[in-house]
């Protein structure tokens, strides 16, 4: 029952993560990859302050993910000035750069993790509480989110996403767009790792690297980027599978690149096969398609 | 009359090509220039420099009284300056009434706090944004599209969406990049009276065309552009009996 609860907070925490980063790379179609070091950011600026300055839990994550929300501009300000390809490097540097200071930094418990993290509740149904809370969290993302690009702003995020250049030129303001769905994104996911360290009680920097960075593309792709229900099934999907493989009862020395197969396979034939993900419609409802150069080239050959 | 657009002594160059070579221009209210010049003139690179595209190596563009060479485009187009594009440039995954909201003046979703806090005028600037794009549409002849998906049009009702979409905004200069490419038949003359229109209401409109008959119809002054430099100004009758213009203009020599 435990084992199935902690799986469900799981679930939780990669809905909130594959949203936040639709957002971003879906929506915004913002080539950022470094969506897991705000994850990081969240986790361990949080459990610091609950272990070295006694601050409430419940406040320290919120903390946590204010902190993550303001080192966006870390991402968000290149991404005025480069887009697509150099973005990726960009960000990938950013995260990189990030993960290896939290590696070396003696307070952060370097490559070991951070232990001792106060938990955020105690008890006997502290997993059910704690399960429902990130119900109702990742349901909020969800939500927002959707809130987010519906309506006349989701309009411009999608003509900015579509043609940055013919965006600004009508006069609309494509800097504020970026920056507020980096800070939003970011926040989430900041969130998001807060709560897990209020969880599970211990990080490690290695849970936040490059490997984290394609599962969340994976979930993003997999269930459909720019649609509001994807990420979510994506999450769901892609956090029970890995788990499921685990009653085979592989060799570890199996186990652990399988799942990286796994993952990469899927991103790829998705990619190839249905690039608007399970849940993406055919035409103009986001997917994949609605950011990716051969939609773009599509719709120049058939202007021509 | 006075000057809408003022660019001088403009220059660019990308490595050893000169796309624009001390451009000294003006596009008064309620003129129509034409822009024309053999393939690779600078007409293009004009506009794109203009609206803020690429930064000019030196010069200064007036828009106004505001000097605007500096600035990044969205501002530009905010003090005065619409365009179109010569490959049409729609948001492919929206429908066309959706492409001109999204250029009018007052954006009612400008920001999230202003949906958030001021759901009224928000509602009120949809309201009159929506209003201005049915009398565009109806304008350019393609009110009866206003549902598609613009990337679902054909090449030349693109062309006239984005004319109608670059009027949304009411911007003082329109810089219309080749806006018959495609079109046909009537649609010729819709665009024709647009673009005439919109000058007679004070607006100064330059017009990029290859279709030297159109230009003939429509400019009130025509600009000659070769090698990223201004040769000569004047009617289309004028420029075309100039000798050495037209063999530039068909392949001639580089004039010594």
């Amino acid at each position: 029952m435990e084992y199935i609860l902690t799986v469900m907070v799981l679930i939780g925490i990669n809905v909130i993560l594959a949203t936040s980063f639709n957002l971003i790379l879906g929506y915004g179609g913002l080539m950022s990859v470094a969506h897991p070091i705000f994850y990081a950011i969240g986790a361990y600026c949080s459990g610091l302050m609950a272990i070295h300055l006694q601050i409430p839990v419940p406040l320290s994550i919120l903390i946590g993910a204010a902190i993550a929300m303001l080192l966006s501009f870390g991402v968000s300000l290149p991404s005025l000035r480069v887009s697509g390809d150099y973005l990726v490097i960009a960000s990938i540097g950013f995260q990189l750069g990030i993960l290896h200071v939290i590696n070396n930094l003696e307070f952060t418990g370097a490559a070991g993790g951070l232990t001792n993290i106060p938990v955020l509740n105690e008890g006997p149904s502290r997993s059910l509480v704690f399960v429902l809370l990130i119900a109702v969290v990742a349901a909020c993302a969800v939500m927002l989110v959707g809130w987010i690009v519906e309506g006349d702003y989701g309009r411009a995020i999608t003509a900015m996403r579509n043609d940055e250049e013919a965006f600004s030129a009508l006069g609309r303001n494509a800097m504020n767009i970026k920056i507020v769905l980096f800070a939003i994104g970011s926040g989430m996911a900041g969130l998001a790792g807060a709560l897990y360290a209020h969880y599970f009680a211990y990080v490690t920097p290695e849970q936040f690297g490059i490997f984290t960075s394609a599962a969340l593309l994976t979930m993003v792709v997999v269930g459909g980027a720019a649609t509001t229900w994807g990420p979510l099934v994506g999450a769901v999907l892609l956090t029970t599978l890995p788990q499921a493989i685990t009653f085979l009862g592989l060799p570890v020395s199996i186990m652990a690149p399988l799942q990286g197969v796994i993952y990469t396979t899927l991103v790829i034939s998705f990619l190839f096969a249905r690039p608007q993900g399970l849940t993406g419609g055919t035409r103009g409802g986001g997917g994949l398609e609605a950011w990716s150069a051969s939609a773009a080239f599509r719709a120049r050959r058939k202007a021509e | 009359m006075s000057a809408i657009v003022r660019v001088e002594d403009l220059h660019k160059s990308f490595g050893g090509i000169v796309v624009a070579d001390d451009v000294n221009l003006s596009f008064e209210a309620g003129e129509i220039v034409g822009l024309i010049g053999p393939n690779g003139a600078g007409k293009t690179s004009l506009f794109n420099l203009i609206s803020g595209v690429i930064p000019p190596d030196a010069g200064s563009i007036f828009v106004e009284s505001h000097r605007v060479d500096q600035l990044p485009m969205h501002h530009r187009a905010r003090i005065g300056l619409a365009r179109t594009w010569q490959n049409t440039r729609m948001f492919h995954s929206m429908s066309v009434i959706d492409n001109l909201l999204i250029a009018t003046r007052r954006y009612p979703g400008e920001s999230l706090a202003r949906i958030l806090f001021r759901r009224r005028s928000v509602d009120a600037f949809r309201q009159e944004a929506t209003e201005k794009a049915m009398v565009l549409l109806e304008r350019v002849g393609l009110a009866d599209k206003m549902h598609e998906m613009a990337i679902e049009l054909s090449y030349g009702q693109q062309k006239r969406i984005g004319l109608a979409r670059a009027l949304m905004s009411d911007a003082a200069c329109l810089l219309l990049d080749e806006p018959m490419a495609g079109v046909e038949g009537q649609a010729y003359e819709t665009i024709i009276r647009v673009i005439r229109e919109e000058a007679q209401a004070g607006r100064a409109v330059c017009v990029v065309e290859h279709n030297i008959s159109f230009i003939r119809d429509i400019s009130d002054r025509t600009v000659f552009m070769f090698n990223g430099c201004v040769l000569a100004s004047g009617s289309v009758d004028e420029l075309t009996r100039d000798s050495q213009l037209t063999d530039l203009y068909f392949g001639g020599e580089h004039p010594q």
